[in-house]
């Protein structure tokens, strides 16, 4: 298992720069992009990007002998030998439980600032933030 | 085996960051949305394939069924073309 | 233009293979990914199902559900109230706003074309039963009530897209019912969990809020199987309510979403309805 260390490390590294590098184009989609709707889009993927890094954070190497399982039980009924082996091959399930009320708590937040959009867009008629800010609260 | 898993992981993480550079620059809000949902693709498969299959049921249904919805229910409703 | 954006997007892959050799290098220290999980993890992987363990077990073989809804569940209850503030948010602002009767009951705007309803009306109960299976399951597969939820409400969207909202409204999907059905799913979560703690009061035992399985001072609980089959408890009872809560509460933001501008505009400007 030790001799392939510097690909396995590599290949997760590639996951673990690319998610990062999201992040990055996600928060510049927030800053510097004008409308409304795209920085709506850009919080989309910048919070899916945090939801994957904690998932990433529970996974583990592959045991010797047998693949890495998900948190599941399949063998009923339980034995102390089948307790000891699920503890042996799963992954971690307390990351998932956490972004699993992550993910509906986004869900929330996004479908709210949709609404509130479109509120903005009755009122003043258009969706740029420079036009918006240049009205200074005057409605349309 | 275990080289195989994380290669394709690999691939499809950096399909996602492409995604996301196009969702971003583009200036069509439609085609951004598209974009954004072929992200959350490649982000559901990188979920399975970190052996994760409840957050798997909750994120496909979310993000490319309630998202996109709602974007362009939005979009519809409001301007398609971002300005400048 | 085209080509200044393939560009880009070609460095930024380079970019990514090149920084991830210093990572292969060891740059970001610990080993990446670990050979073996945490303590807590391996805690968590023991105790799901334990006959051996009766007092800290939740004999769920399923142990993120066992999570969600046992071992951190004031976690799950306010994110339940999250969800709920915002729904409530998005009924506060479209306040007073209802679909005119003429609207209703006209027949223009019936929706899209006879392929797509045909399409509509053979996947609805299909994709129904597979959401209900996938939350009565929650317990035994991954699964549960939030991915249930979802699901079911994927479909309401799709049958108040393809047959128009005023046919929608008419059949009896209005705002009105799902609040009802959104509320009786909250009362079903509010009163889960607070269950055990009325039955022991009313017995005479000691009892906690949110509890699912008899513990050492407390030994009173619901029961782990019925009849030989697996219910663990009130993690049955918590996914059929909230599937039922969630898939009314996405239906109801749709439904609001969905309302033509018109209407909305006149309800803005301050025009009575008739």
């Amino acid at each position: 298992m030790s001799s392939d260390l510097p690909i396995v490390t590599y290949l997760t590294g590639i996951v673990v720069i690319s998610l990062f590098v999201n992040m990055g184009i996600s928060l510049y989609g927030i800053f510097a992009k004008p409308s409304l709707i795209k920085k709506l889009i850009a919080l989309t993927i910048l919070s899916d990007t945090a939801n994957v890094f904690a998932i990433l954070v529970g996974y583990r190497r592959w045991p010797p002998g047998s693949i890495v399982r998900p948190p599941v039980l399949t063998e009923l009924p339980p034995t102390p030998e089948k307790i000891a082996k699920f503890a042996s091959t799963a992954v971690d399930p307390l990351p998932q439980a956490l972004v699993l009320t992550a993910i509906v708590i986004g869900l929330a937040v996004i479908i709210f600032l949709a609404v509130v959009i479109m509120q903005v867009y009755r009122t003043y008629g258009t969706t740029d933030v420079r036009l918006i800010s240049r009205l200074r609260g005057e409605r349309r | 085996m275990e080289v195989l898993a994380l290669t394709l992981m690999a691939i499809v993480a950096l399909l996602s960051t492409l995604a996301t550079y196009l969702a971003i620059t583009e200036r069509d809000l439609l085609t951004a949305v598209i974009y954004s949902a072929l992200q959350s693709t490649a982000y559901a498969i990188i979920f399975y394939l970190l052996m994760a299959p409840d957050i798997v049921l909750v994120y496909i249904p979310v993000a490319v069924g309630l998202y996109p919805a709602v974007f362009i229910v939005l979009i519809k409703k409001s301007e398609r073309y971002e300005g400048g | 233009m085209k080509y200044e954006r393939a560009l880009i997007a070609v460095a930024i892959i380079v970019f990514i293979l090149v920084l991830s050799y210093a990572v292969a290098l060891g740059a970001m220290g610990a080993a990446l990914p670990p050979p073996d999980l945490r303590e807590l993890a391996k805690n968590y992987l023991k105790l799901t199902i334990n006959p051996w363990a009766r007092n800290l077990t939740v004999m769920s073989p399923e142990a993120v559900t066992a999570i969600v809804w046992d071992f951190r569940g004031l976690d799950t209850f306010f994110e339940t109230a999250v969800l709920y503030l915002a729904i409530i948010g998005t009924v506060a602002i479209y306040r007073g706003i209802r679909a005119s009767r003429r609207a209703v009951e006209s027949e223009e705007g019936s929706g899209m074309s006879p392929i797509a309803k045909s399409v509509t009306k053979i996947t609805l109960p299909m994709v129904l039963a597979v959401a209900i299976a996938i939350a009565l399951h929650g317990h035994l597969t991954p699964g549960g009530g939030f991915q249930g939820g979802s699901t079911a409400a994927v479909i309401m969207l799709l049958v108040l897209v393809v047959f128009s909202l005023q046919f929608s409204m008419r059949i009896g999907i209005t705002k009105g019912s799902m609040l009802a059905l959104r509320s009786t799913g909250l009362l079903g979560v509010a009163v889960t969990s607070v269950l055990v703690l009325i039955l022991g009061l009313l017995i005479g035992y000691q009892a906690f809020i949110f509890q699912n399985q008899p513990k050492a001072y407390a030994p009173i609980g619901m029961p782990a199987a019925l009849d030989g089959m697996l219910i663990s408890g009130t993690l049955i009872l918590f996914n059929i309510f909230e599937c039922l809560a969630v898939a009314a509460g996405l239906t109801l933001t749709f439904i609001l979403v969905l309302t033509h501008e018109e209407e909305i505009r006149s309800a803005m400007k301050g025009d009575k309805h008739e």
